[in-house]
């Protein structure tokens, strides 16, 4: 028996979660005692059918239905709202459209109207409408460890900070890097308040390198905003900027542009040593040491110089380079594109190391990217921090010199090498204070904690790029007893604004007057409605003042030359790189198991990092996947179970941070080790690689992937395709059909997806599981081969040294059309329906896995436990609070029951239906899938097959279009456009 | 004799059998299922005798997949004007006075696989009596339909003018292949 | 002596000997009380030890059954590739022993094969706990019992009507079994009429007289009876002997009309078929070798009975070793990359040592009995015939699980681990069967005592 929550259930008492159902006799009196929720009386039931022949009768559950006690104009039970708001999940601050329902948020939308990211998300953003219903977060306000009132908090900290201390000592704001201009004005505010007030900013992945190098080189200590669509060569040194460097979601729509633009599709070159996302899409990759990263960005300096003149880096030392040797031909093909295409070329690099960002500078303004695709004028705002800082800080508190310490959204006892110096430190401070929403690593040791809201209960802005505003506003009201961290510094500052009232205030003040001017000094209400309506909008701000290149290349070039000699040195150590995943981040999203169960687009592991070591390296170490390896730097020592990873570089050992956190909650502790204390903070910058010694323990751990075999076995599954049209390229022949063909009725529903788009970035996989009430079934499940997701992406790698190539592959439910599980089911509970989507009738199936053993795509998902209601998977679907997230329109499956992806068949009804309502027919577009719509390179495409003129009929038309596993005669109406390859620039 | 008894044995056999599977078809169909109700709302008084159109208070049906019961404070457009008082009209504005929600009995329940659409209905020119009977005239509600998947393919299958009985449909398709419609579609309410 | 004269040799020419069914020349009399023993002495110890580790076999099954289906089948080791294991392997397995019984009675009674006479019993008794054993899977492998009757097409029903998919072969194995399983029963109970009627004779006490009374249906022996009694035995025959070769072809196609690698083959009919012959036969050498043994009954299931038996096993075997063979062959001759990279993967890949076990037990064990002394060896028989049952497992593991587990798309490659309730369901299964057997040898009749009596040469 399945459970779909209705909006009685989530009626006024949602807020506790207790379903309005009760059993008891049809007469409607209220049984006594016994409550429980709607599935356990409909299982009750299953029992009592069961036992039917035994005579027993059944009875059905007495359900109550809960009017509002005044109409809301806005609620409609059942029609869910759309609303406008700015994401939370990092600070890249993507425009969001969230999905309400029945007054809850349940799902997570990328906003189209965004200038910025249109319309696409990540997997962070999807999954973090589940942090809202997360259990672990605090109920309200705690002081010394015990629940108080905000009144009490607020009293004992007013006490502290008013205290003659304040004057002597300072009162110390500790923030990750803040891109919300009104709350950058409040903190300004601050500074008048408490005279002694400083803000300390620090990163947890930093790029103060390039904010340093761009103030010695263009005079503006900025990261810049880069233009990847204006860029028809780039080169990607150490930047995952697909996957999650910075922006990766404006990132991956500015590349896709490029590179789905035909014939004029750009050329995208990246240097690595671990195998990232973006790697694993570029058309030229080359895997190097951490270490030689500076030496290949000289190396294409100088032969970039070379072919255009200037001041040749060769004349001081470059030429006694030795390292980048063994890619002079890459580098030779690389330079000649950029220089080919100057002017339309970017280099962009993540390394934090000074000297290297100085030379890449060097390139860009050789190349005459400033100011077309690396933009100083308008820079980005994210990563303002400043990596001195916080070691500084930690002094200061050991010398008392603190007064008052607020942590806000950042976890340094985590996150930060020195954690746990940070840790002791707390204890020499007279006040400290967090606004985590848990009792986290950091917080757990501080006098209060005054727990934020979730970002969909907040008012707020945030200006990612300088002159890109977006809004944000509350989509529910607070679960719990938070309390918005502005609102709690304007109390102890003494004001009694509230955050919204200040956040409308300082758009007014601040953006809205110079914008409009005098032209309509009153309109300011209109304009605060349509911004909030629309989310985002550009307003325009001073540029920031830059001059041309003027640094010292030539000591950057000498340092470099000479620490990459030195480190080239020795073949026999290896080096240690820290790497971001998709799904990990920074580890600020540790407790949602949505993240925790995404198989990572690489490794396609769950529930983990690990150790990524090469082949090659494998064999000397004589350790295979799954050997537990202890890593050890200067700074720290790590065991983590080794993964094989082709394309990783021999000599560097690549790990994931974001994992081994240990006061997340309940779904994130314990999961995977913490790699931030391995690298250190060495002159003033954060290292994100060391020098690593690995060696064996002899252990194995258990891993939990959701793939094991990465090739193709040479079967033509993912196909490629030469960039340019070539005569002998033979035309898809019409294979013979046993079957008669299938008759459809209005529409036939179908998909595309773009293999050469498609980034592997997995926000559609968790958009499905958002969309589909996918269940989480955790590593033990994982580990049995049981991972319920509807959408997953299938990564085959060709070759196994570091020139593998990798290859993504999107695969879900192709609704073939002439199933094979249609036909094997004996009770039709999955067939094909008129419109051409193969349907999975859930009540129907009584759970013979015929259909999935014939399913030659093995895309079925069988419920083997019960997932919901089970202590055995304390996950969302267990806890009262986490199953408001769910999607009322879609069914809860019970266990035994299979499932598949059914092309968001409620989406389609959805939008008949809004057609019907209109009276109008349906055009092409009404309709996107989840995953469709969260997809920031816009791979997949969506529509009627029926229809010849619709975007999804067109792309399956044309040369690239090839359906998988055709020769089965399948015919799935879910066809792929191959991936184009491209050997060199030509 | 002992052929008589043989008969009457085997007659019996199949009344029971006829009986058992009668009642098994019958399981969790709650046709006349009429609970009592907090407030002894009486449809035939509003809209039998007072001629209320149903989507003044159901106003959902119109826009949403659920007709949706109103709020109390529907209840008042009217109420705050009528100076007639009963025992029930009192709690009426008691709830509204304490502002507390009040807990109907759901008359017309489906399980919770099926996905049903008022408004798609409405729109569609369906009255709203065809599947809740006649509602004007009852005192207490009732259910008057099966509300069984057969009882709305019957419908579906009418309107796409496809024969009803099984047996003329298997005898037209065998003539010739149906053009599949919609409505027939398991996804057209189960997913 | 004169020469040119030629004596005439005389004397009759020489005459070969019929083959013996009984030893010795017993009275018929002595028949009766001979097969009547085991129901009327108390049972040895033997019986006892053998009735309570198989009963305690079947309070586990029971046990596991009951925790499957509150848990749901995810306490198997079933995955995402590896949706069918132990379950339908088990389901195969107990219909392909099944298939002895029928073949038996039916088939070779057509054949007026004279050496059914003392094994047709206990065979038949065979097939039906195995088809009983089999029918558990089907049922359990769902995980909700439940809603099983969705299966059946029944009318009228609320859905509209809703039907099932009349091209599931799922669907047509519920008919094809269910037939089976009836007729097989009901040809059982009538051969057991005559023998029922003698012990309702010789029964002492009133409530086995009554039981034994009322199952009789009357017998009286008479000519009249008896002529209409063969009658009904030959119709019936006839009637069963096509379901033998049914009821395993249409079990085949739950393979044969998929298309996963090595299940998409035409041949499987004829090979299944063969296979549960030859399966059981094995199976019924086992239990007929235990029972003679232990219950004394070498005179009447003589090694006579047991070489014929190593026959058919010889012939069957060889089939299934031949059916192998030419699986391979297509597969390679195909040229199909996904047929030729399962029988590549079959042969060489994590579950080989499963493949080449059961080409040893199955096609490399009976070639033994193509020498006369060890068809007539009863250590040789029983330890092939112990062998041929492990290796019939194992054919059907090898099929099902091979074959999905890698399969079209490389990255849902899976692999399949057995839990403890696998192999506690596998093992509590073999309790059932044994303890209705073990039942069955306590309360009726398992030899034919009419058909030896007519083989009889007293």
């Amino acid at each position: 028996m399945n459970r779909r929550p209705t909006c009685e259930d989530a009626a006024p008492r949602e807020a506790d979660g207790d379903p309005l159902v009760q059993i008891g006799l049809p007469t409607g009196t209220r049984s006594t005692g016994f409550e429980a929720t709607r599935r356990d009386v409909l299982s009750l039931m299953g029992f009592s059918l069961g036992a039917l022949g035994l005579g027993a009768g059944c009875r059905a559950p007495v359900q109550h239905a809960v009017p509002l006690p005044a109409a809301s104009i806005e609620m409609v039970p059942g029609v869910p709202n759309l609303y406008a708001t700015t994401c939370g999940a990092c600070s890249a601050a993507c425009g969001l459209v969230v999905k309400q329902r029945d007054g809850r948020p349940i799902k997570i939308e990328g906003n189209d109207a965004s200038p910025l990211t249109g319309g696409g998300t990540c997997a962070a953003g999807q999954a973090s409408v589940l942090s809202l219903y997360d259990d672990g977060r605090l109920r309200g306000p705690m002081w010394l460890g015990n629940a108080v009132s905000w009144a009490e908090v607020d009293r004992h900290i007013r006490s502290v900070l008013d205290a003659r201390g304040r004057d002597a000592r300072d009162v110390v704001l500790l923030s990750q890097t803040i891109t919300s201009p009104s709350t950058r004005a409040l903190i300004d505010e601050l500074r008048a308040v408490f005279p002694r007030f400083r803000h300390v900013v620090y990163d947890p992945l930093s790029l103060a390198a390039l904010r340093e190098a761009n103030r010695r080189a263009h005079g503006a200590a900025v990261v810049p905003h880069f233009l990847f669509d204006r860029a028809r060569v780039v080169v990607g040194l150490d930047a995952d900027f697909l996957g999650t460097w910075l922006a990766p979601v404006e990132h991956a729509r500015q590349w896709a542009q490029r590179r789905t633009a035909g014939t004029d599709r750009g050329f995208h070159v990246q240097v690595e040593s671990g195998v990232s996302v973006t790697g694993s899409n570029a058309d030229l990759r080359l895997a190097v040491a951490p270490s030689q990263i500076g030496a290949v960005a000289v190396a294409l300096l100088a032969a970039v110089t070379r072919r255009m003149g200037g001041d040749d880096p060769g004349s001081f030392g470059a030429a006694g380079l030795t390292q980048a040797a063994p890619h002079a031909v890459a580098i030779e093909q690389t330079a000649e594109a950029l220089v080919r295409n100057r002017g339309e070329a970017l280099v962009v690099c993540g390394s934090n190391d000074l000297p290297t960002q100085i030379v890449v500078a060097k390139l860009n303004a050789v190349l005459g990217s400033v100011d077309k695709t690396v933009d100083l004028a308008h820079p980005s705002l994210q990563r303002q921090g400043d990596d001195a800082a916080l070691p500084a800080l930690i002094d200061d508190m050991n010398r008392g010199a603190v007064h008052a310490l607020m942590v806000w959204g950042a976890n340094p006892v985590y996150d930060h090498p020195d954690g746990a110096a940070f840790r002791a430190a707390l204890n020499k401070v007279a006040l400290t204070i967090s606004f985590a929403d848990r009792r986290d690593e950091t917080s757990a040791h501080v006098h209060a904690v005054c727990p934020d809201h979730h970002f969909l209960e907040a008012w707020g802005d945030a200006e990612p790029v300088s002159g890109h505003f977006s809004l944000r506003q509350p989509l529910i009201a607070p679960l719990h007893e938070t309390r918005a961290a502005e609102e709690s510094l304007l109390a102890w500052a003494g004001r009694t604004t509230d955050h919204r009232s200040y956040v409308r205030a300082f758009w007014k003040r601040a953006l809205y007057k110079p914008a409009a001017g005098a032209a309509a000094p009153d309109a300011f209400d209109d304009f605060w409605e349509r911004t909030l309506e629309r989310g985002a909008i550009d307003l325009p701000r001073p540029p920031v003042a830059t001059h041309a290149f003027a640094a010292d290349l030539e000591e950057s070039v000498r340092e470099i030359v000479a620490r990459a000699n030195r480190a080239g040195g020795d073949h026999d150590g290896y080096e240690l790189a820290l790497q971001e995943t998709v799904g990990a981040r920074d580890g600020r999203h540790a407790n949602n198991p949505w993240l925790l169960e995404l198989p990572d687009p690489i490794t396609r592991l769950t529930w983990g990092n690990v150790a990524s070591i090469a082949p090659v390296t494998a064999t000397a170490l004589g350790v295979s996947t799954g050997d537990v390896v202890t890593l050890t730097t200067e700074t720290g020592k790590l065991e983590l179970p080794a993964f094989i990873q082709p394309g990783q570089h021999r000599h560097t050992i690549s790990v994931a941070v974001g994992y081994g956190r240990w006061a997340a909650g309940k779904a994130g502790d314990g999961v995977g080790g913490n790699a931030f204390p391995l690298a250190r903070v060495a002159n003033g910058l954060r290292t994100t690689s060391a020098r690593v010694t690995v060696t064996r323990t002899g252990r194995r751990a258990r891993l939990s992937p959701a793939q094991t075999h990465f090739s193709m076995e040479g079967r033509d599954i993912v196909q490629t395709l030469a960039l340019a049209p070539s005569e002998h390229e033979h035309e898809h022949e019409k294979l013979p059909d046993l079957w008669r063909e299938r008759l459809h009725g209005a529409h036939a529903w179908g998909m595309s997806i773009d293999l050469d788009a498609c980034t592997g970035c997995s926000a559609c996989v968790v958009a499905c599981q958002s969309e589909n009430n996918i269940p989480v079934v955790g590593a033990e499940q994982v580990r049995k081969n049981r991972i319920m997701h509807w959408l997953r992406i299938d990564r085959y790698v060709e070759g196994d040294g570091e020139d593998a190539q990798s290859l993504h592959q999107p695969m879900m439910c192709q609704h073939c059309q002439h199933a094979p599980c249609e036909t094997v089911c004996p009770v039709l509970a999955t067939t094909t329906s008129s419109e051409g989507i193969n349907q999975q009738v859930y009540n129907r199936c009584i759970g013979t896995r015929y259909c999935a053993n014939n399913c030659p795509y093995k895309v079925r998902r069988f419920n083997w436990h019960n997932y919901t209601a089970n202590d055995d998977f304390p996950y969302n679907m267990t806890s009262p609070l986490g199953r408001l997230v769910l999607n009322p329109d879609v069914t809860v499956r019970s266990r035994g029951v299979m499932e598949k992806c059914n092309l968001c068949v409620q989406r389609i009804q959805l939008g008949k239906n809004q057609a019907l309502l209109q009276r109008r027919p349906m055009a092409d577009g009404d309709v996107a899938t989840a995953c469709q719509q969260s997809c920031p390179t816009g791979a997949i495409v969506f529509g009627d097959l029926a229809d010849a003129g619709s975007r999804v009929s067109k792309l399956l038309a044309g040369r690239r279009a090839y359906r998988v596993l055709d020769d089965l005669g399948t015919r799935p109406n879910v066809g792929y456009l191959k991936r184009l390859t491209r050997e060199e620039e030509s | 004799m002992r052929t008589r008894g043989i008969v009457f044995g085997v007659v019996l056999l199949g009344a029971g059998g006829g009986l058992i599977a009668r009642g098994a078809t019958r399981i969790g169909v709650h046709q006349g299922y009429a609970p009592e109700q907090p407030i002894a709302f009486p449809h035939k008084v509003h809209a039998g005798d007072n001629q209320i159109a149903c989507l003044y208070c159901h106003s959902g049906a119109r826009t949403s997949r659920h007709a949706g019961i109103p709020s109390a404070s529907v209840c008042m457009n009217c109420h705050s004007l009528i100076e007639k008082q009963t025992t029930e009209i009192q709690r009426l504005k008691e709830a509204v006075q304490q502002r507390r929600p009040i807990v109907w009995t759901k008359v017309h329940n489906l399980p919770d696989f099926v996905y049903f659409n008022h408004s798609q209905h409405v729109v569609s020119g369906v009255a709203c009596q065809r599947c809740h009977g006649a509602v004007e005239q009852m005192d207490r509600i009732e259910q008057a339909s099966p509300l069984t998947m057969g009882w709305c393919l019957g419908c579906h299958r009418a309107e796409a003018h496809v024969p009803t009985s099984t047996f003329t449909r298997v005898a037209a398709n065998v003539r010739n292949r149906p053009t599949p419609f919609a409505g027939e579609d398991c996804t057209s309410c189960h997913y | 002596m004169s020469a040119g004269t030629i004596e005439p040799t005389t004397g009759a020419p020489e005459t070969l000997p019929a083959t013996r069914w009984i030893e010795g020349t017993p009275s018929l009399h002595r028949i009766t009380t001979d097969i009547s023993r085991p129901m009327e002495a108390r049972p040895g110890r033997g019986w006892w030890i053998c009735f309570a580790i198989s009963s305690l076999a079947v309070l586990n099954l029971l046990g596991m059954v009951t925790y499957l289906f509150a848990k749901g089948i995810g306490i198997w080791g079933l995955n995402n590739a590896v949706g069918w294991a132990f379950d339908i392997t088990n389901f195969v397995f107990w219909i392909g022993i099944g298939h002895a019984g029928t073949l038996i009675s039916a088939i070779l009674l057509l054949f007026r094969q004279k050496w059914r006479t003392s094994i047709n019993r206990s065979a038949e008794a065979m097939t039906i706990f195995a088809v009983m054993c089999a029918g558990l899977f089907p049922l359990i492998h769902m995980g909700r019992p439940w809603d099983a009757f969705f299966i059946f097409p029944y009318f009228p029903n609320q859905r509209g009507p809703l039907w099932v998919n009349f091209r599931s072969p799922l669907v047509w194995d519920v008919f094809a079994i269910s037939t089976y399983f009836t007729i097989s029963l009901v040809f059982w109970y009538l051969g057991m009429i005559p023998d029922l009627a003698t012990l309702r004779d010789r029964a002492t006490t009133g409530i086995k007289k009554l039981v034994f009374r009322v199952l009789s249906l009357g017998w009286n022996g008479s000519q009249r009876t008896w002529s209409r009694y063969e009658i009904v035995s030959l119709v019936l025959a006839a009637l069963a002997t096509p379901l033998v070769l049914s009821v395993h072809s249409i079990v085949s196609t739950d393979f044969a009309t998929s298309l996963v690698p090595g299940w998409h083959t035409t041949i499987f009919p004829p090979y299944f078929v063969a296979g549960a012959i030859y399966s059981g036969f094995g199976m019924v050498l086992t239990l007929l070798i235990i029972t003679r043994q232990t219950m004394h009954l070498e005179r009447y299931i003589t090694t006579n009975h047991l070489e014929a038996m190593a026959k058919v096993i010889l012939l069957t075997g060889s089939l299934v070793g031949y059916a192998y063979a030419t699986e391979f062959f297509n597969a390679w001759y195909s040229g199909n990359v996904h047929e030729r990279f399962h029988f590549i993967n079959r042969a060489t890949g994590p579950y080989a040592w499963c493949f080449y076990l059961m080409v040893l037990c199955n096609v490399l064990t009976p070639q033994i009995f193509w020498w006369k002394r060890a068809r007539r060896n009863i250590p040789v028989l029983f330890v092939a015939s112990i062998l041929i049952n492990v290796g019939m497992w194992f054919e059907r593991f090898v099929i099902i699980v091979v074959g999905l587990h890698r399969n079209f798309l490389p990255s849902a490659w899976g692999m399949f681990y057995p839990t403890v309730f696998d192999v506690g369901i596998l093992v509590g299964v073999f309790g059932l069967f044994f303890t209705l057997f073990l039942l069955f040898i306590r309360a009726l009749p398992m030899i034919a005592m009419w058909e030896v009596k007519g083989v009889s040469h007293g």
